[in-house]
């Protein structure tokens, strides 16, 4: 058993904010999980497994630039931290593993 | 995108209230851009719904800010710096501080007197394990302004036969008072006849015999232990046989001239059949002696008590107590009692009207003002007039603190500021002036408890301390209460420095220093108006009623008192004394009267021309001999002094206000004339016509009303001794040889005329004294605020002072530029507090019987001592401002 465990929801916020790179923050995530997987995703869920995640150290934060939008409020951008990068990678060879131990004949045939 | 369009407040409020703090501003910057969207693509109350749907599934473990956890650590550390800045500040401005903590400690010590008084008179008769469904009735009528404490006689035994709701009544007749003899002791008591019902409504304690029993048969007494102790020492009391001598003395041990008692009268032999010890026992009832109700009818029956057993209209006879059943409400009580009253005074006239009114036990001490009580208490009218008085001098002090701090705001400014860009909110200075200000009162009330040491003694001196046994020691509770007042006082001095001073905006305080504040001026100005205004106030009423005493303690009655001796007889014979006192040497006259007149008490009775059906004149009457007339250095104006004691109690002496009353042009016409009472059937004729002279004590009547003189030997409670030797204490030291003689068991007692004339008086000298050292404290408190308030500016306009000398200036300019604002203040202050204290002061005063003149001298007086206090204050530190070498203040930062 791995002492990396990741959710679902978990797994597949980070892999979104990987997506996003430098312009992971709130909303961008939510529309680009809905727009991929086409999920509505509400602002409490997201907002909840975000922290969550960055309290365990997969995900690090940083403030932008105050705009005029969003009632002059900054944004709070995500990125993977080297720990979640290695976290998320770990979980992807898992996968594969998995992937490349199901026998040839299950999916042939 | 509509602009004007903003999100739904309530949700938005509702978020940053649960959020948090950490994640606020982004995440709300995320339901905004959401938000937004959603204006541009739907309809305005789809997106309002999308937002608050959003705001409420935020609402979940993750995104709630943690009740507790770090967040506490952090206040913990920030009290601890308040403390510590509260404490510096305290520290740093000396003066300041000591002007808040003095004013508040000497206004905190007098609130604290007045609770420990009031904790003293509340733990009275908590020891009746019915106190709660305990009532007194009292008697009013309707003529009356206050009730008197008394009721009828068949009043108890009424309740307890006619009203299934009371569970018992008790009454208690306070006619017992004279000498108990047993062997060769002898020793003077006062007290109640009472029946057995007496211990099941009171839970008074025997300490010896048997309370169930001790009150039922006739003849029965029950002692205090203070009279055991006496007249036993180390025998047991109970069973024991005493002789008691009736004198009628008054339930009350206080002799203040007025008619003490009457001829003994033997009332037999009583058995000891309890012993109960006062001391242990806090109650408004204090007695020497009970004696058993069944005792009456015998004296009745040998006519040495009148019977009043059946009428009503007697109503100041008797107290009656009523315990009613448990859930049983006053209104019942007060029902009955109306029933009762219907029933029993609608055939009585003279007491038409009268009401018989229940007050609860808890509320006799303290309580309202009651006539004709059974022991001296202070009303809790007086406590009123008190705490109003404590709160004018707390609010004063609440108001110097209150008005430093604001002033001082621009030395503090800097602090707020870099507090409030650390990130301190409103909510946090607020608390951290309110932990100053708490600091300062604690500190007051350490002062407070010392000074508290130093009022007590001079509060228990006052005259009247000495009837009202004030116990001033205090519980725990009263302690805790203290901490408690020192709490709400110190946030009620604090709350507007805090409100105001949290208020400072950061960025114009540190920009711009001395901007803020400086608009607040006027209102700081309102709040010294005010203390002024207060403290002219009480100077004036001070110096009125100063002079109102004065003027009654020099007032013209219209006799002699110089070197007269007042001797109470003590149920001595009065001829017999009179004998063998006007025998010693350096005696001149001795004389004999009922009371001691214009000193207290007195009593009226109605005359007509004789044989006539006219209305009676009412007239006072007092008892006297010829002597009197002498010793008192009355003028006859015509007619002839009284006939000497054996003649005839006929004749009688009338004042020339009787003359006029009785419808007589002149006193010559009056003579030899013959008159009825409406009280006895006897014939009194005028012999002589005095000049009329004062007979009641000044504040009593203004006018002297019509008197007669009557030579009653059997009525004389008084020798009056003149004195005309020079050797005053050797001829009273001869006088007290002489009584010992004749009477052994009583000690001799004597007071000088001129004292209890004083003594009559001396009341109003506690209010003086009293209003005085209120005002004392108004004054003192107030020019420490201005004291504070000059040296503080004067301070910040160093500078200034010291360009304007470079320029120029002259001393004396600068000290009246200095002081202008606050001779505004001050004079502000005399033009409202003037006419105040006209007003206030001519209410009370308009109806005083031998008022003083109240107009220029007091005001002009009172407005010269607030100036020259005020003027010293200001003057002092702005003459030393004025003085300051330039060189020195231009160099000042």
């Amino acid at each position: 058993m791995s002492k990396h465990h990741l959710g679902e929801f978990e797994e597949i916020v980070m892999l979104t904010v990987a997506i996003l790179y430098d312009e992971a923050y709130g909303i961008a995530i939510i529309d680009e999980m809905e727009e991929r997987l086409g999920r509505k995703v509400s602002i409490g869920a997201l907002q909840t497994v975000l922290r969550r995640l960055e309290k365990k150290g997969y995900l690090s934060s940083r403030f932008g630039e105050a705009t005029k939008m969003r009632g002059g409020k900054r944004k709070r951008y995500f990125t993977l931290t080297s720990y979640g990068k290695k976290v998320l990678t770990a979980v992807k060879e898992q996968r594969v593993g998995l992937w490349n131990a199901i026998p040839k004949l299950v999916f042939n045939e | 995108m509509n602009k004007n369009i903003l999100p739904p407040k309530l949700p938005l409020r509702f978020f940053r209230w649960y959020c948090h703090p950490d994640y606020r501003e982004d995440i709300e910057g995320d339901l905004l851009e959401r938000f937004e969207r959603r204006m541009n693509e739907k309809a305005v109350n789809a997106a309002k719904w999308g937002f608050f749907t959003d705001v409420m599934r935020l609402f979940r473990p993750g995104i709630i800010r943690s009740l507790e956890g770090n967040y506490r650590l952090n206040q913990y550390a920030m009290f601890k710096n308040y403390f510590k800045v509260g404490f510096r500040n305290i520290l740093k401005y000396k003066l300041f501080s000591f002007i808040n903590v003095f004013g508040l400690a000497v206004a905190m010590s007098i609130c604290m007197l007045i609770m420990l008084m009031l904790a003293d008179q509340k733990s009275y008769d908590q020891f009746h394990k019915k106190k709660d469904r305990t009532y007194r009735i009292l008697s009013k009528m309707p003529r009356s302004m206050t009730p008197n404490a008394s009721s009828p006689f068949p009043l108890a035994a009424s309740m307890r036969e006619n009203y299934a709701f009371v569970e018992d009544a008790t009454h208690l007749v306070p006619r017992v008072g004279g000498d108990v003899m047993y062997g060769q002791k002898n020793q003077v008591i006062r007290g109640y006849f009472a029946d057995s019902s007496f211990f099941n409504v009171f839970s008074f304690d025997l300490e010896k015999g048997n309370k169930n029993t001790a009150l039922d048969m006739p003849n029965s007494m029950i002692i205090s232990r203070e009279i055991a102790d006496l007249l036993f020492a180390d025998e047991n009391p109970i069973g024991k046989r005493v002789e008691f001598i009736d004198r009628a003395l008054h339930i009350m041990d206080f002799d203040d001239g007025s008619i003490t008692g009457s001829n003994p009268v033997d009332w037999g032999s009583f058995t000891i059949t309890g012993v109960l010890d006062g001391q242990k026992h806090k109650s408004h009832l204090k007695f020497d002696v009970l004696v058993s109700g069944t005792s009456l009818q015998a004296l009745y029956n040998q006519g040495k008590l009148r019977d009043l057993s059946n009428y009503w209209e007697w109503y100041s006879y008797c107290y009656t107590y009523v315990v009613l059943n448990r859930d049983i409400k006053e209104g019942d009580l007060a029902n009955a009692l109306d029933e009762l009253v219907i029933k029993h005074y609608a055939d009585l006239e003279n007491i038409r009207g009268l009401k018989l009114i229940p007050q609860a036990l808890n509320n006799i001490t303290p309580g309202k003002f009651a006539g004709n009580p059974p022991s001296l208490r202070l009303p809790i009218e007086a406590y009123y007039f008190l705490g109003f008085l404590a709160l004018v001098i707390i609010i004063s002090a609440c108001l110097n603190y209150t008005n430093l701090s604001i002033a001082r705001a621009l030395t503090r400014g800097k602090e707020i500021g870099i507090r409030k860009v650390n990130g301190a909110n409103r909510g946090n200075l607020i608390l951290q002036f309110l932990s100053e200000s708490v600091i300062t009162v604690f500190i007051a009330l350490i002062m407070a408890n010392l000074l508290l040491m130093l009022i007590k003694p001079a509060f228990t001196g006052l005259w009247a301390n000495q009837y009202l046994n004030f116990d001033l020691s205090g519980n725990i509770v009263v302690y805790f209460l203290f901490l408690a007042f020192a709490l709400f006082t110190g946030l009620a001095a604090g709350t507007y420095p805090a409100l105001h001073l949290s208020r400072f905006k950061p960025v114009s305080i540190l920009k711009n220093p001395g901007k803020e504040g400086s608009g607040k001026f006027s209102f700081l100005k309102l709040l010294s108006i005010f203390q002024f205004v207060v403290s002219l106030f009480f100077i004036t009423t001070s110096i009125l009623i100063a002079k109102q005493f004065k003027h009654f303690i020099e007032f013209e009655y219209g006799f002699e008192t110089e070197n007269i001796i007042n001797i109470p007889l003590q149920g001595n014979d009065y001829q017999r004394l009179s004998n063998v006192l006007s025998a010693v040497p350096g005696v001149s006259v001795v004389s004999g009267s009922e009371y001691i007149p214009a000193t207290a008490g007195g009593h009226g009775i109605g005359i007509r021309k004789l044989g006539s059906k006219e209305k009676h004149t009412h007239f006072q009457i007092l008892a006297a001999d010829s002597n009197f007339v002498h010793n008192l250095g009355l003028k006859i104006v015509a007619g002839n002094n009284l006939p000497p004691v054996d003649k005839s109690d006929r004749f009688i002496l009338v004042n020339e206000a009787a003359v006029k009353a009785l419808g007589y042009q002149s006193p010559t016409e009056i003579l030899g004339q013959s008159f009825e009472a409406n009280t006895h059937r006897d014939q009194l004729e005028v012999i002589g016509i005095m000049d009329d002279f004062r007979f009641r004590a000044p504040f009593e009547d203004d006018k002297i009303a019509p008197l007669m003189i009557r030579n009653q030997l059997k009525s004389f409670n008084y020798i009056n001794a003149k004195i005309a030797s020079s050797d005053i204490s050797g001829t009273v030291s001869k006088l007290e040889d002489k009584w010992q003689q004749i009477d052994m068991a009583h000690p001799f007692k004597y007071q000088f005329f001129d004292d209890q004339l004083a003594n009559a008086n001396r009341w109003i000298g506690d209010i003086v004294s009293i209003i005085g050292f209120i005002a004392f404290l108004a004054i003192t408190i107030a020019c420490l605020g201005m004291l504070g308030m000059t040296i503080y500016t004067t301070e910040r306009r160093t500078k200034e002072v010291g360009i304007r000398k470079v320029l120029g200036a002259r001393d004396l300019n600068i000290t009246f530029l200095l002081s202008r604002k606050f001779l505004g203040i001050i004079l502000t202050a005399i033009c409202i507090g003037i006419p105040l204290s006209f007003v206030v002061n001519g209410l009370w005063l308009q109806n005083f019987p031998n008022r003083v003149d109240f107009g220029f001298d007091v005001m002009s007086l009172g407005t010269l001592i607030l100036l020259i206090l005020s003027l010293i204050t200001i003057g002092s530190q702005t003459f030393i401002a004025s003085r300051r070498d330039p060189v020195q203040s231009l160099k000042h930062e």
